[in-house]
């Protein structure tokens, strides 16, 4: 059985996707597993819900917005600028990472994940987050509420979330810019 | 002129006598039995308790009588009206805040005329244009199981209405305009079945309140009784035997989704799935298939299935099917399905689904803009959340899909305009 497919380009992680077939019906996910070899969007339930397998776009104005990739097809992001958690950090010219993203290093240093299942997805979660911090500032006060309001939606098996929620805040009271007053 | 001044002056006097008769409520007709005054016996009462749980449950007046986790039967649950907010009120037996002093006679005028112990009108959320038709054998049975919960000392939430909906005595006019007439006597040529059935729709279960549009004054049009209403900004379909049909049921089918709230034709959503969360799944099979038989004006109850033909597919033009067809297998496929048929236990299939059937693309644009929040139904069936796409598609985008789903699985005319999305995104 061959699958009818349709062009799609796309840039990911700065490197351009010009033109490939791909079928109509795949999804985001299998996309990147199957056709890029980016293994590192994770999935988890498969139904839009534990957002493991979120990816960043990025918009046109600059602005950061997670996408979940299980239950959107490929052809959805045709056109569109998208960072996968392999593309968060800096990479030598062969492709390797040289230095994690100051949020990866968080994460790592505050022990935040056991099995690290959900952590591609709370790296985009809380990207995005700091992302939207640095555009809008928010008090010291509200800090914590946004924090849980923004990864309210990613399931962890593990860890019970506080791990993830001090690394956030660690990493949110060190970088300037991110909270008013 | 002079004559003239006194004609008007005799006339507009008349109208000012009538309006203050009306008022006082010199007009108001009490369906409640003078015997009802004496009281009922301890013993009976106690007997009476257990029938009156299951009353208490068709008729559905948990849902409303306590809010979202609040104290069982204390009310406090908001109702929005055109007028304001109406607040249910607190009918545990609690002699302060609830019913606890409240005599069978009071129960029973509050129930079926909408006047509350002492002489105080309830505002018609109480559903009392339907209750007005119950028995006064199953209003003794819900008051005798009220008066057995637990007293709740919570005090009454004030409401929030505008002037002059806000003066209670001003129902009198309500009444006089909307309260049905008499009762009509039964319909012998009916089967047991059928008056079953009528009496759990019109009645207990009082379907029409929410099936049934209202006028300008917020009585139900009986004249277009359950033919299908607009409340809180979704529609409560028609549930008329044609209005059924056309949604793809047959009256085993209606029952079924009655019991478990999942059905080929969608999940219960919005106000249905409280009505099935706290009444219809816990009613008896036989009233479920009494209930199904009025609504399908059947004698008897079936048990065979013979749902409706499918509807048949109306041709779009090809550059909108095209790009329609591509938001869906991008945005809704990967969970109800390249051919909308859904996944059992977790996702609705779209191509037998009721929005998509509908004369209206109201509640489909509805659920694609705001979503559904997860949902758990009786038994271990479970309802997995429909996500809002408000943020990744344009107005124009969800009226092609609309149209597209619409024209391609529920044979409907893709008529649905940009503009109607954009006023349901606004919560119009
Ligand atoms: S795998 Fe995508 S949300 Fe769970
Ligand atoms: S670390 Fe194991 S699921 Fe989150």
């Amino acid at each position: 059985m061959t699958l009818a497919t349709k062009k799609l380009s796309l840039t990911i992680n700065d490197r351009v996707i010009d033109r490939i077939d791909v079928p109509y019906t795949m999804m985001m996910q299998d996309f990147l597993y199957e056709y890029l070899n980016l293994t590192g969007s994770r999935m988890g339930c498969g139904q839009g819900i534990c957002n493991a397998c979120t990816v960043i776009v990025e918009k046109d104005d600059g602005s950061l917005e997670e996408v979940q990739t299980c239950t959107i097809g490929a052809h959805w992001f045709e056109g569109k600028r998208v960072r996968t958690v392999e593309g968060h950090g800096s990479h030598d010219a062969s492709g390797a990472i040289t230095k994690l993203s100051p949020l990866q290093q968080a994460f790592i240093e505050h022990f935040s994940f056991q099995c690290g299942y959900c952590t591609p997805g709370f790296v985009t979660g809380a990207t995005v987050f700091m992302d939207q911090l640095k555009r809008k500032p928010i008090a010291r006060a509200e800090l914590e509420q946004a924090i849980i309001d923004a990864l309210d939606k990613h399931i962890c098996r593990c860890t019970g979330y506080v791990r993830y929620h001090e690394a956030v805040r660690d990493l949110v009271l060190k970088t300037p810019g991110l909270l008013n007053g | 002129m002079h004559k003239l001044i006194w004609g008007v002056a005799i006339v507009a006097g008349c109208c000012a006598l009538i309006a203050g008769a009306i008022f006082a409520g010199l007009f108001e007709k009490s369906v409640v039995a003078k015997g009802i005054e004496q009281p009922l016996s301890p013993d009976r009462m106690k007997a009476l308790a257990a029938k009156g749980a299951y009353v208490a449950v068709t008729a559905d007046c948990y849902a409303c009588h306590t809010a979202k986790g609040g104290a069982a039967w204390a009310g406090g649950l908001p109702i929005a009206t055109p007028f304001g907010t109406v607040y249910s009120t607190n009918i545990s037996p609690d002699k302060e805040n609830g019913i606890g002093n409240w005599t069978r006679a009071d129960f029973h005028r509050a129930l079926r005329d909408g006047v509350g112990k002492g002489g105080s009108h309830l505002y018609p959320a109480m559903p009392y244009a339907s209750y007005r038709k119950m028995t006064p054998d199953d209003v003794d049975a819900v008051y005798a199981y009220l008066m057995s919960r637990e007293p709740m000392r919570i005090a009454n939430r004030k409401n929030a209405l505008t002037f002059p909906f806000n003066i209670r005595q001003s129902l009198t006019f309500w009444n006089l305009l909307s309260l049905p007439g008499e009762e009509k006597a039964a319909d012998n040529a009916k089967s047991a079945i059928w008056i079953r059935g009528q009496y759990l729709v019109d009645a207990l279960g009082h379907c029409g309140e929410c099936h049934t549009p209202r006028n300008l004054m917020q009585g139900m049009q009986h004249n277009k009784y359950l033919k299908g209403a607009l409340l809180e900004g979704i529609i409560a379909p028609d549930i008329t035997k044609e209005g059924l049909v056309r949604m793809g049921f047959d009256a085993p089918l209606l029952a079924g989704f009655m019991k478990s709230g999942i059905s080929a034709q969608g999940a219960m959503a919005y106000q249905m799935f409280d009505v099935v969360h706290f009444s219809t799944q816990y009613m008896t099979d036989e009233d479920l298939s009494a209930l199904s038989a009025y609504l399908f004006d059947l004698d008897a109850a079936h048990d065979t299935s013979v749902p409706p033909p499918a509807p048949k597919p109306v041709e779009l033009a090809p550059a909108l099917a095209a790009s329609a067809h591509t938001t869906y297998r991008n945005l809704c496929s990967a969970c109800h399905g390249a051919e909308g048929q859904g996944i059992p236990h977790v996702v609705v299939p779209l191509s037998t689904n009721v929005s998509l059937r509908l004369n209206d693309a109201r509640n489909l644009v509805h659920t694609v803009l705001h979503g559904v929040p997860a949902q758990k139904f009786p038994g271990l069936e479970r309802m997995e959340p429909m996500p809002s796409f408000k943020d990744k598609l344009t107005d124009q985008e969800v009226a092609d899909l609309a149209n597209w789903m619409r024209a391609v699985w529920g044979g409907r005319e893709p008529t649905f305009k940009p503009e109607g999305v954009a006023s349901i995104r606004q919560g119009k």
